[in-house]
């Protein structure tokens, strides 16, 4: 999907958190990733706030002033298939996980540049981007 | 299947209206009826009127930080309901769903505004104008106030007024277009959450009987409209024939002019907003491309490739860039301007009569029209279309320019771009409309500024929202004292 406008970036964000806010919230009540159910509890928790973040920013900051197209802009390349996080085995799930996370920095970090006109949004985009990055890096220092 | 039936607001009750007369609603995009709306009467307008006549005394002695209060909730409120106003809006005024947020949140900014009440509503005074004698300037709240309001913008412009009428401590009645009015109903809904006094706000829903209804009414104090112009004046005139006060925005038609020292890259992107947002359908809309000198012929290139752009559909879809016109009866009117414009012979460089959306077979779509050469006496130049319908004039130079700004008539808003200081600042000095952008393509002031035009384009002289906004709402009362 194309997302050339303000709105279409912030209701991808919010979509991109509530999905990844149900695969965590899955992942840790699965029996297999119990070393780990702290850990996504917590992503699951930030994803709420990050929904909320995307939603408040959309309302807050959109003005007709600035409503202008975005050009060549896909979410495509940041969608991700979470597969059955209450039935896949740990592993799967961490790697799924890496590659969410990767992704959803990757969108953030294009999306803070594409709405940099709105200096609210874009700083928006960039503290959810910093979360996701903290996210990575605490996954990569989960035993292997 | 039973559509909705629209109610009327008063007395903090949902009320049917008293009479037989419906007029049908309709979802622009998917050309189907979605609602219906009463034609209230005189009747109507008379209880609705009351009610806010006996909740006047009360109101006007809450102080007004009290008032203010009821606006912080209401303005939480709104932001609760954001999205679903926003898509109530869409739904049945037919433009894209981030311009129908991004009129959400200018409703929301007036309430905001409207909080600074206590600093906004005072007075002054000046002790011993004379030995012994101090004098004080007391704005006071007058009684009932009337809102009448357009289709295009069925969420904000009811709130470029009311806010302000309310928190100085009067009450209100609201008509909102009978074209649109779901989304005040929706709003009505979120504003009888705050728990008012009863009869401080009232909604009375319907078309001509409910306008005359409010201006002959003896009590009414003062009425707010936003529309056509030819409308504007009627009720500017009748108002004063009534001795009421009035503040009556009309119709426009504005130019925009693009030196040939502009950023066109920059500015690209707003000028496409500024003459196809919300499908034409504004205040501020521009109409009159005015490119200046030699290099007219690629900035008229580089809008038409930019115009064959714009998606076009339902307003729903987050890709979509224009919506539909409001009506089908306004789709035709626009389309006879641009039968009118090749007949007086202007060239058509791009044609959006044929404008068809996959899956909406029935909407109320036009493309994005541009006709070129146009000269500033023809039709398309001088009246108000109201539709995606773009007139290029081209100039020789700022004078030409000008001269073309200054003799339409209406006087609502012009723009410029340029990259020029001196050149801006003669424009701005120079044309008649009150609302200017320099590379912007929307001068919409912000609710803490006025909105309002000149010449034909406003009607009174007490413009929408801004600081003076309290002045329409006040009378000053001059109190000369002395104490023996």
């Amino acid at each position: 999907m194309m997302l050339e406008s303000f709105g279409a970036i912030l209701t991808f964000a919010a979509e991109l958190e509530a999905l990844d806010r149900a695969f965590y919230e899955a992942a840790a009540q699965n029996p297999s990733c119990e070393g780990e159910k702290e850990l996504f509890a917590s992503f699951s928790r930030e994803s709420a706030k990050g929904e909320k973040t995307a939603l408040r920013v959309r309302r807050e900051n959109v003005t007709e002033m600035i409503l202008e197209p975005i050009k060549d802009f896909s979410s495509d390349a940041f969608t991700c298939d979470r597969g059955t996080p209450m039935e896949a085995d740990c592993g799967s799930i961490l790697a799924t996980a890496r590659a969410l996370e990767g992704k959803a920095l990757s969108f953030y970090d294009e999306a803070s540049i594409r709405i940099k006109a709105l200096s609210e949004v874009a700083r928006a985009l960039k503290s959810l981007a910093k979360k996701r990055k903290a996210r990575i890096k605490k996954l990569d220092e989960l035993p292997s | 299947m039973p559509v909705p039936v629209m109610k009327n607001y008063i007395q903090g009750e949902w009320v049917d209206a008293a009479t037989e007369t419906f007029g049908d609603v309709w979802c622009p995009a998917a050309g189907e009826k979605i609602a219906q709306v009463p034609y209230s009467t005189v009747e109507d307008v008379n209880r609705a009127v009351e009610a806010a006549k006996e909740a006047f005394p009360e109101w006007r002695e809450t102080p007004p930080l009290t008032r203010a209060r009821y606006l912080f909730r209401l303005r939480d409120l709104f932001e609760e309901h954001f999205e679903d106003i926003a898509r109530t809006l869409v739904t049945e005024q037919g433009k894209a769903i981030d311009e129908s947020r991004g009129e959400v949140r200018r409703m929301i900014e007036n309430v905001e505004h409207a909080t600074g009440v206590t600093t906004l509503m005072t007075g002054y005074c000046l002790e011993d104008i004379a030995k012994g004698i101090d004098c004080a300037a007391e704005p006071q709240p007058v009684g009932v106030f009337g809102g009448i309001a357009p289709y295009n913008f069925p969420a904000m412009v009811p709130w470029w007024f009311m806010p302000y009428a309310l928190v100085s401590g009067n009450t209100y009645v609201l008509k909102p277009s009978e074209q649109v009015p779901m989304t005040q109903t929706r709003i009505f809904e979120v504003l009888d959450e705050l728990d008012l006094p009863e009869g401080v706000v009232n909604l009375v829903h319907g078309s001509r009987d409910v306008v005359n209804g409010m201006l002959d009414h003896p009590d009414i104090q003062g009425i707010s409209f936003v529309g056509s112009t030819p409308t504007a004046r009627y009720i500017y005139e009748r108002c004063g024939a009534t001795g009421k006060r009035a503040q009556a925005l009309g119709g426009a038609k504005n130019a925009v002019v693009v030196m040939s020292d502009a950023d066109l890259e920059a500015g690209l992107p707003s000028l496409i907003t500024s003459f196809f947002g919300c499908s034409g359908q504004r205040c501020l809309s521009g109409s009159i491309l005015v490119p200046v000198g030699d290099r007219a012929d690629d900035i008229v290139a580089a809008f038409r490739a930019a115009a064959e752009r714009v998606k076009v559909g339902d307003g729903l879809d987050e890709s979509v860039n224009m919506g539909p016109v409001v009506s089908e009866a306004h789709r035709q009117r626009v389309l006879g301007y641009i039968e009118k414009g090749m007949a007086e012979g202007a060239e058509l460089i791009l044609d959006g009569r044929d404008c068809t959306v996959e899956g909406y077979p029935n909407g109320f779509f036009v493309g994005p029209t541009i006709f070129d050469h146009v000269k500033p006496d023809m039709t398309i130049a001088r009246e108000e279309i109201f539709g995606p319908v773009v007139s290029v004039v081209r100039a020789d130079d700022l004078d030409d320019a000008i001269d073309l700004i200054n003799t339409r008539g209406f006087a609502n808003a012009a723009c410029l771009y340029t990259t020029h200081g001196g050149t801006a600042r003669e424009f701005k000095y120079r044309v008649k409309p009150s609302m200017i952008g320099i590379n912007i393509g929307i001068a919409a002031p912000m609710s803490f500024f006025p909105f309002g035009g000149a010449g034909d384009s406003m009607f009174g002289n007490t413009k929408g929202h801004g600081q003076e906004i309290f002045q329409f709402f006040t009378d000053k009362k001059v109190v000369i004292s002395r104490w023996f």
